[in-house]
C-alpha cells in the first residue's frame, strides 16, 4: 500500500504530465508564429528569441487572409443562424410530442461522410451557377449545424414542464408565441450552447468550403491549407495562421466549457 | 391540425380546458426536416443512383446496375484504402480509450484549480484539425521538427513519422489521439461522477483498492460510458479525413489513403462519380453497421 502522500504525488505528476502533454504543441506553435524562419527551425529550439510581428505582418499585408477570415465569419455565422432558425422550433416540437423520428433521421443522415454529399451537391449547385457563392457555403454548413443545433437543444426542452405550455395554451396562446415568448427564453442558456457549437464545427469544417468555395468566398481554413499545398516553407507564417484560426474556437469553447461535453455527446446518450 | 383544434374549441371549450385536447406544435418540425430531406436524404438517394451508372467527367452516364461495386472488390486501391481505414481505426481506438480512461481518472482526482484542468483538457478537440494537422507537420518534420530532437537527446534515433510508409498510420492516430483522448477523458469523467460513491466505498471496506478495483469495480462500471464515447468515436475514426489529407495527402504512395479519402480522390480529382459514389455508399454502410454493432453492446452491458 502507497502511504497517502506519494500517492498525492503520483496524482500530481499525473495531472502534470497531462498538461504538459496538451498544452507543449500549442505553446510551440504560439511561440514559433512569433518568430523569424530561422529561429523556427533551430535545433537546439531557441526558447529565449527577438518576437517579431512580421508572420502576422506577412500573412495579413501579404495575402488575403483577412479577407479569407471575413469569409469564414460569414459562412459559419450563417449557418449557424439557420441551424437555430430550423433546429430550435423542430426539437422544441420534438420534445413536446415526443415524436423521435425526425431526430433519429437527421442523426442518421449525420452518420454519412461529407464526401457523399459534396458529390451531389456539387453537381446539382453547378447548375444552378452557386457553386464558389456564400448561400451555398451556408446551405451545405446547414447540414452540420441543423443536427447539432437539434440535437443540442432536445434535452434543454425536454426539462420544461409541461404545465407551464399547457397553461399557456389554456391562456389562448398561440404555438408560435409559445415558443418564442415562453419556451425560446427559458432555453436560453442551451440556445447559446447551441449556437456556439454551430459556430465552432462549421468554423472548423474543411471539407465542404475546399470543393465548394469560390476564389472570393475561400474561407481561412482553405487557405491555409493551400499554404501548405504551396510548399510555404515559411513556418512561422503557417504557425501565424494556425494561431489566428485556432483562436476563435477556442475562445468560444472555453466560455461554454461546463456545457460542451454534454452537448457533444447527447446524439450518441439518447439515440 | 390548427382547424380541427378550432372546431373542437368551438364544440367543446371545457375539454380544452382539462387539457384533453392537446395544442400541435408538429408543424414546427417540417422546416427542419424538409431541410434535412433535400439537403441530405435527396442527396443520398441521388448518390445512390450515381453509383449505379458508369458517370464520368465529360461522358454520357450509363445505367451498369452494380458493376461499380463489383469493380471496387477488386480494385486493389480500394482494399488497400480498407484495410488503412481499419488498421487507423483500431490503433487510434484503442489509444483514444486507453488514454482516455486514464485521463477520466486524473481529471477526476484534480481537488486544486479543477476549473481550469478541465477547461485545459477541451482545448485540442475544439481546434480545426487543419490547425492539428499543420502543427503535426511542424513538429514531427523527420530533420528539423522539435520531436524528433527531443528524442534524439535520449538518444532515441531520428524517426520518420508521416514520411514513413511504416509507420506513418501510427503516427496519425498518435496526433488524433492528442486531439480527442481528452475528449474521451471528459466523457468518462462525466461517467465516473455518476457511479453512486456507496459501491467504491463498499469496494474499499471489502479491501478492494489500486490496481484491483480499477480492473473489477471501476471499469465495469465504466462500460456504457466507454461504449458511447466508442460510438462517437468510431463514426468520426472509420470516416478519417481532414488530418490525413493535410499533413500526408493520403502518402507516402497510398500508405494513409483511407476509404473517405479515396472517394473522395476518385470522385474529385479522377471525376469518377460513379466509382467515387460506390465507394462513399460502401464506407456509409460500413459506419453505419459497426454503430448499430456498437448499439447492440451497449444495450448489453447498460445495467
Amino acid at each position: 500500500m502507497t502511504p497517502p502522500a506519494a500517492r498525492r504525488i503520483l496524482g500530481r505528476l499525473q495531472v502534470a504530465a497531462m498538461l504538459v502533454a496538451v498544452l507543449a504543441p500549442l505553446a510551440w506553435m504560439v511561440l514559433s508564429s512569433f518568430k523569424v524562419s530561422r529561429d523556427v527551425m533551430a535545433l537546439p529550439p531557441r526558447l529565449i528569441f527577438t518576437p517579431t510581428l512580421d508572420n502576422y505582418r506577412e500573412l495579413f499585408l501579404r495575402t488575403d487572409f483577412l479577407h479569407n477570415t471575413w469569409n469564414s465569419l460569414v459562412v459559419a455565422l450563417g449557418a449557424t443562424l439557420l441551424g437555430l432558425v430550423l433546429g430550435a422550433p423542430a426539437a422544441f416540437a420534438i420534445a413536446w410530442h415526443r415524436t423521435t423520428w425526425p431526430a433519429t433521421l437527421t442523426l442518421f443522415a449525420r452518420m454519412a461522410p461529407g464526401t457523399l454529399f459534396l458529390l451531389p451537391w456539387f453537381i446539382l449547385f453547378s447548375q444552378v451557377d452557386l457553386v464558389g457563392t456564400y448561400t451555398v457555403l451556408i446551405l451545405t454548413h446547414g447540414a452540420i449545424t441543423v443536427p447539432v443545433a437539434l440535437w443540442t437543444l432536445l434535452p434543454y426542452f425536454d426539462a420544461l414542464p409541461r404545465a407551464l405550455i399547457e397553461s399557456a395554451q389554456m391562456d389562448g396562446c398561440r404555438p408560435h408565441a409559445i415558443l418564442g415568448r415562453i419556451a425560446l427564453p427559458l432555453v436560453a442558456p442551451g440556445l447559446v450552447v447551441a449556437a456556439i457549437l454551430c459556430f465552432v464545427f462549421t468554423w472548423n469544417y474543411f471539407l465542404f468550403a475546399l470543393a465548394l468555395s469560390g476564389f472570393d468566398t475561400k474561407t481561412a481554413i482553405v487557405a491555409s491549407f493551400n499554404f501548405i499545398g504551396e510548399g510555404v516553407t515559411n513556418w512561422g507564417a503557417l504557425m501565424a495562421a494556425a494561431t489566428m484560426i485556432a483562436l476563435p474556437p477556442l475562445v468560444l469553447a472555453l466560455l461554454v466549457q461546463r456545457h460542451l461535453v454534454s452537448g457533444l455527446s447527447s446524439g450518441a446518450v439518447k439515440g | 391540425m390548427s382547424t380541427i383544434a378550432g372546431e373542437a374549441l368551438a364544440v367543446a371549450p371545457e375539454r380544452v380546458r382539462s387539457g384533453q385536447q392537446k395544442i400541435s406544435f408538429s408543424w414546427m418540425v417540417w422546416p427542419a426536416v424538409a431541410f434535412v430531406v433535400l439537403m441530405m436524404v435527396f442527396p443520398l438517394v441521388y448518390a445512390a443512383w450515381i453509383s449505379l451508372q458508369d458517370a464520368s467527367l465529360g461522358t454520357e452516364p450509363r445505367f451498369v446496375g452494380i458493376e461499380n461495386y463489383l469493380n471496387l472488390a477488386s480494385d486493389p486501391e480500394f482494399l488497400n484504402a480498407f484495410r488503412v481505414t481499419w488498421v487507423l481505426y483500431g490503433a487510434a481506438l484503442a489509444l483514444q480509450l486507453a488514454l482516455g480512461t486514464w485521463l477520466g481518472i486524473v481529471l477526476n482526482g484534480v481537488r486544486v484549480a479543477r476549473h481550469l484542468v478541465r477547461t485545459i483538457a477541451i482545448t485540442p478537440f475544439m481546434m480545426p484539425p487543419v490547425v492539428v494537422g499543420m502543427m503535426a507537420i511542424v513538429l514531427l518534420d523527420p530533420s528539423v521538427g522539435i520531436v524528433n530532437w527531443l528524442l534524439g537527446t535520449v538518444g532515441v534515433p531520428p524517426l520518420l513519422w508521416l514520411a514513413s510508409p511504416r509507420w506513418v498510420l501510427l503516427s496519425v492516430a498518435l496526433v488524433d489521439t492528442w486531439q480527442w483522448a481528452p475528449f474521451v477523458g471528459l466523457i468518462v469523467l462525466g461517467g465516473l461522477q455518476s457511479l453512486p460513491a456507496s459501491v467504491f466505498e463498499a469496494a474499499e471496506v471489502d479491501g478492494v483498492i489500486g490496481w484491483r478495483r480499477f480492473v473489477y469495480v471501476t471499469l465495469p462500471l465504466l462500460g456504457p460510458t466507454l461504449l458511447t464515447a466508442a460510438v462517437l468515436r468510431s463514426v468520426d475514426l472509420l470516416r478519417f479525413f481532414d488530418l490525413v489529407f493535410i499533413a500526408t495527402r493520403g502518402g507516402p504512395g497510398n500508405a494513409s489513403t483511407t476509404m473517405n479519402m479515396y472517394a473522395y480522390q476518385q470522385g474529385f480529382e479522377f471525376s469518377r462519380f460513379g466509382h467515387a459514389s460506390a465507394a462513399m455508399l460502401t464506407l456509409s454502410a460500413v459506419v453505419l453497421c459497426t454503430v448499430m454493432v456498437f448499439a447492440r453492446l451497449r444495450r448489453a452491458v447498460s445495467y
